[in-house]
C-alpha cells in the first residue's frame, strides 16, 4: 500500500540543518497498521506529514500504490488527497471554531464536489456522524460546546468524508482521558476491520502502540532504530533506547516489578548532528566505535531490523 | 505531616450556574506516606488540592463546609498572613505544567531563592547559594542558575520546580500530575528523583495523576475520585486486587494492557457528567453497567469492606445489597 524509500525532511533553521527526518525506509500492507513511537523531538509527527506531502520531502520516494507522489503535480497529487487523510493530535486545535460540525465535516465533500447539492452533502455528513457515534443533534452545534472525545469523533469523520484507504493518526488519543481514550481506539479499530483502512499511528504512548499496530518502528532523532511487528518488539526489545523506553512504562500492576532502565540525560539536538550513532551520548553501553560509526541496520530476525553498531 | 481533610465541599459560582467541583470528600494521609489521587479530567482533583493550601480563587470559588486540618490544626482558622508562612515552606506544590509556572523573566536561581529568602529569612547571597545546592541535588549543575526557564527543556524545567517546592524541606508535598507534560524515559527520571528525595526527608505526599501505572509506583494509598467524590479508598492491594467500585473496574478495563495485546478494551460508555449539572442518586449511575433504578435516586454512603478499604456504592450497602445480586 504504501511504501517509504531513503525518506529525508531537514528544515534549515537559524543554528544550522535540522535533520528531522533522516534517511527512513519503510513499508505498510493494505488493512495493517504501522505504529510509529518515540519521544517529543524525534520527528514522528514531521515523518507522518512528509508522508502526505504536507511538509515537501526534501529526498526519497514515497510510494502510494506503486506511485511515488513526491514526484507527481500538485493538481495530480490534489486528485489523491481523497485517499490519504490525517486525523490530528490536538481536536481543540484543529477544527475551525467558527463553522458548525457539519460545516466541519462537509468541507472536505464540497471541496472536492463530491456532492451534487447541499442535501445530498448534508445526507452524507449526518451518515459519517452515526458511523464515528455523534448524535445528529449535534449538526449545528460548534466545537467548543464539545467535549475533547466528541471533537475528536468529528476530527475523524472529516478523515472518513473522503472514504480514503490510507490514514495516518498522529497522536489521536493523547489529549484524551483514558475511558474515552479506549472509545476511541476502539472506533477507530471498528472502522479499520469494515472498510480495509491502512493507518500509520503516530504515538508516544507504548501501552497503546502495542494494542493498536501489526508493526512498530522506533524512532530516535530523526532514525529508526528498531523495526519489528508488535510482540516480537515487545516480547524481545533489541536496541538499547528501545529497552529502555520500555522499562520505563509505569504498569498498572503492584505485582510486576520491573528493572527500570535509566537513560541519562536527554534527547540532543537533532541541528548538525554529529557523525555516529545518535542515541550514543546517553546510551549505557556505548563505545568508541558508537560515537564514530553511522550503526548500520541489522536483520535480527524476520522483519525484525535494529540499528546498533552492538548488533553488528 | 500528617494531613486530614473532613467533609470537603467546593463549588465556583460563576453567575449563571453553581459547579459542584467537590462534593463532601474525606481523605486523609500519614507523615511519611503518599497518597494517589486518581481521576480523569473534572473529577475535582486539582481543586482538592489547590484547597489544601487555600489557593482557590475567590470569587469564582467557594469552600462551603468541611475542615483541612494540618497536624490537627484547621488551617481554615488560619489568617492569610499565616497561611502565606506555611506555602512553600510546609506545604508544597509540585505543578503539572513546568512551561508556565516558572517565571519566563527571572532566572530559575533566583526564583528557588525567593522561597528561600523568604521562608529562612537569610540574605540574597546565601539564598542564592542554596538555591545552588537545590539545583545541584536535582542533577542540574549550579552553574546553570542564572540561566532563564527558557533556556531548559521541558524535563530540566520541571526539576527546577521540583527544586524550588523542595527548597525549604516541606512536610507535605502536593504533586498535581507532575510528569504529563513529559516524555517517558524523562519521568522516570523524575518519579525516580521524587522518591528518592521523598523518603531522604521523610516527606508526605499527595499525588495527583490520572496514571494507575505511576500509582503502583509511588503511592502507599489510593483515592479513586468521580464528580467531585470518593468513590473508593484503599491500600494498593485493595485497589488493584480486590478493585470494587464499578468505574474504577472501569478504569482498569479501558487500559490497554502490555502483556494481553488481543484483549479489545472496554471502555465506559458515556462522559463524564457536567458538574454543573450532575446527575441524581449515584453520579456514575448514567454510566454503570451494573445500576438499578435505586442508583437514581439514592445516593450511595461510605461502605467500609475491610479495615483499609471502603468504597461508596449501592451495591456494598447492607440495604441494597440484595437489589444487587453482587456485581463481580
Amino acid at each position: 500500500m504504501l511504501e517509504v524509500k531513503n525518506l529525508k525532511k531537514y528544515f534549515t533553521s537559524k543554528k544550522g540543518m535540522l535533520h528531522a527526518v533522516d534517511d527512513l525506509s519503510f513499508s505498510i500492507e493494505q488493512g495493517k497498521t504501522l505504529g510509529i513511537v518515540g519521544e517529543s523531538g524525534c520527528g514522528k509527527s514531521t515523518t507522518g506529514r512528509a508522508v502526505l506531502r504536507l511538509h515537501e520531502p526534501t529526498s526519497g520516494e514515497v510510494l502510494f500504490q506503486g506511485k511515488d507522489i513526491t514526484k507527481i503535480s500538485s493538481n495530480e497529487m490534489k486528485s489523491l488527497r481523497p485517499e490519504m487523510q490525517m486525523i490530528f493530535q490536538d481536536p481543540f486545535a484543529s477544527l475551525n471554531p467558527r463553522k458548525s460540525v457539519g460545516e466541519i465535516i462537509g468541507e472536505p465533500l464540497r471541496l472536492h464536489k463530491l456532492c451534487k447539492n447541499n442535501k445530498e452533502r448534508q445526507h452524507k455528513v449526518l451518515e459519517l456522524m452515526e458511523t464515528v457515534g455523534l448524535t445528529d443533534r449535534l449538526y449545528n452545534s460548534y466545537p467548543h460546546e464539545l467535549d475533547g472525545g466528541r471533537r475528536q469523533r468529528i476530527g475523524i469523520a472529516r478523515a472518513l468524508a473522503m472514504n480514503p484507504k490510507f490514514i495516518v493518526c498522529d497522536e489521536p488519543v493523547s489529549a484524551l482521558d483514558v475511558s474515552i481514550q479506549a472509545q476511541i481506539l476502539n472506533l477507530l479499530k471498528e472502522l479499520q476491520a469494515q472498510r480495509g483502512l491502512t493507518y500509520m499511528f503516530i504515538t508516544h504512548d507504548l501501552s497503546v502502540v502495542n494494542y493498536f499496530s501489526d508493526h512498530i518502528m522506533v524512532m530516535y532523532l530523526g532514525k529508526m532504530v528498531e523495526y519489528a511487528s508488535a510482540e516480537d518488539l515487545f516480547s524481545n526489545p533489541t536496541h538499547p533506547y528501545t529497552k529502555a523506553l520500555l522499562s520505563a512504562i509505569p504498569v498498572p500492576d503492584i505485582h510486576q516489578k520491573t528493572e527500570r532502565i535509566l537513560l541519562k540525560g536527554e534527547i540532543t539536538s537533532p541541528i548538525n548532528p554529529k557523525p555516529g550513532c545518535r542515541f550514543a551520548p546517553r546510551c549505557n553501553y556505548a563505545t568508541e566505535t558508537c560515537f564514530k560509526e553511522e550503526p548500520p541496520v541489522v536483520e535480527v530476525s524476520s522483519n525484525h531490523q535494529v540499528a546498533c553498531n552492538l548488533n553488528v | 505531616m500528617s494531613v486530614k481533610i473532613t467533609n470537603l465541599n467546593v463549588q465556583y459560582n460563576t453567575g449563571d450556574e453553581v459547579v459542584k467541583a467537590v462534593n463532601g470528600i474525606n481523605l486523609s494521609i500519614e507523615k511519611g506516606k503518599t497518597l494517589g489521587l486518581v481521576g480523569e479530567t473534572g473529577a475535582g482533583k486539582t481543586t482538592t488540592a489547590l484547597s489544601i493550601l487555600r489557593l482557590i480563587p475567590n470569587p469564582p470559588g467557594k469552600i462551603i463546609s468541611g475542615s483541612i486540618e494540618l497536624e490537627g490544626k484547621n488551617i481554615f482558622d488560619y489568617s492569610e498572613s499565616d497561611m502565606e508562612k506555611i506555602r512553600g515552606d510546609q506545604v508544597s506544590m509540585i505543578f503539572q505544567d513546568p512551561m508556565t509556572s516558572l517565571n519566563p523573566v527571572m532566572t530559575v536561581g533566583d526564583q528557588i531563592a525567593e522561597v528561600i529568602a523568604i521562608h529562612q529569612n537569610l540574605k540574597k547571597t546565601n539564598a542564592l547559594e542554596r538555591a545552588k545546592e537545590m539545583l545541584e541535588m536535582v542533577g542540574i549543575s549550579g552553574e546553570r542558575a542564572c540561566e532563564y526557564p527558557h533556556q531548559f527543556s521541558g524535563g530540566m524545567k520541571q526539576r527546577v520546580v521540583i527544586a524550588m517546592a523542595l527548597a525549604c524541606n516541606p512536610k507535605l508535598l502536593i504533586a498535581d500530575e507532575p510528569t504529563t507534560a513529559l516524555d517517558v524515559t524523562i519521568q522516570a527520571q523524575v518519579l525516580n528523583l521524587m522518591q528518592t528525595l521523598k523518603e531522604k526527608y521523610n516527606t508526605s505526599m499527595l499525588m495527583i495523576t490520572h496514571d494507575l501505572g505511576i500509582v503502583a509506583e509511588v503511592c502507599d494509598e489510593v483515592s479513586i475520585m468521580y464528580a467531585g467524590k470518593i468513590v473508593e479508598h484503599g491500600n494498593l492491594v485493595d485497589i488493584f486486587d480486590n478493585t470494587s467500585h464499578p468505574y474504577t473496574k472501569g478504569l482498569f478495563a479501558s487500559l490497554p494492557n502490555i502483556n494481553k495485546r488481543s484483549e479489545p478494551l472496554q471502555p465506559i460508555p458515556g462522559l463524564m457528567p457536567d458538574p454543573a449539572n450532575l446527575p441524581s442518586g449515584c453520579s456514575f449511575h448514567p454510566r454503570c453497567k451494573y445500576a438499578k433504578d435505586i442508583c437514581k435516586t439514592k445516593v450511595p454512603v461510605i461502605t467500609q469492606i475491610s479495615d483499609t478499604h471502603n468504597v461508596s456504592c449501592l451495591a456494598y450497602e447492607k440495604e441494597t445489597i440484595d437489589e444487587f445480586g453482587g456485581i463481580n
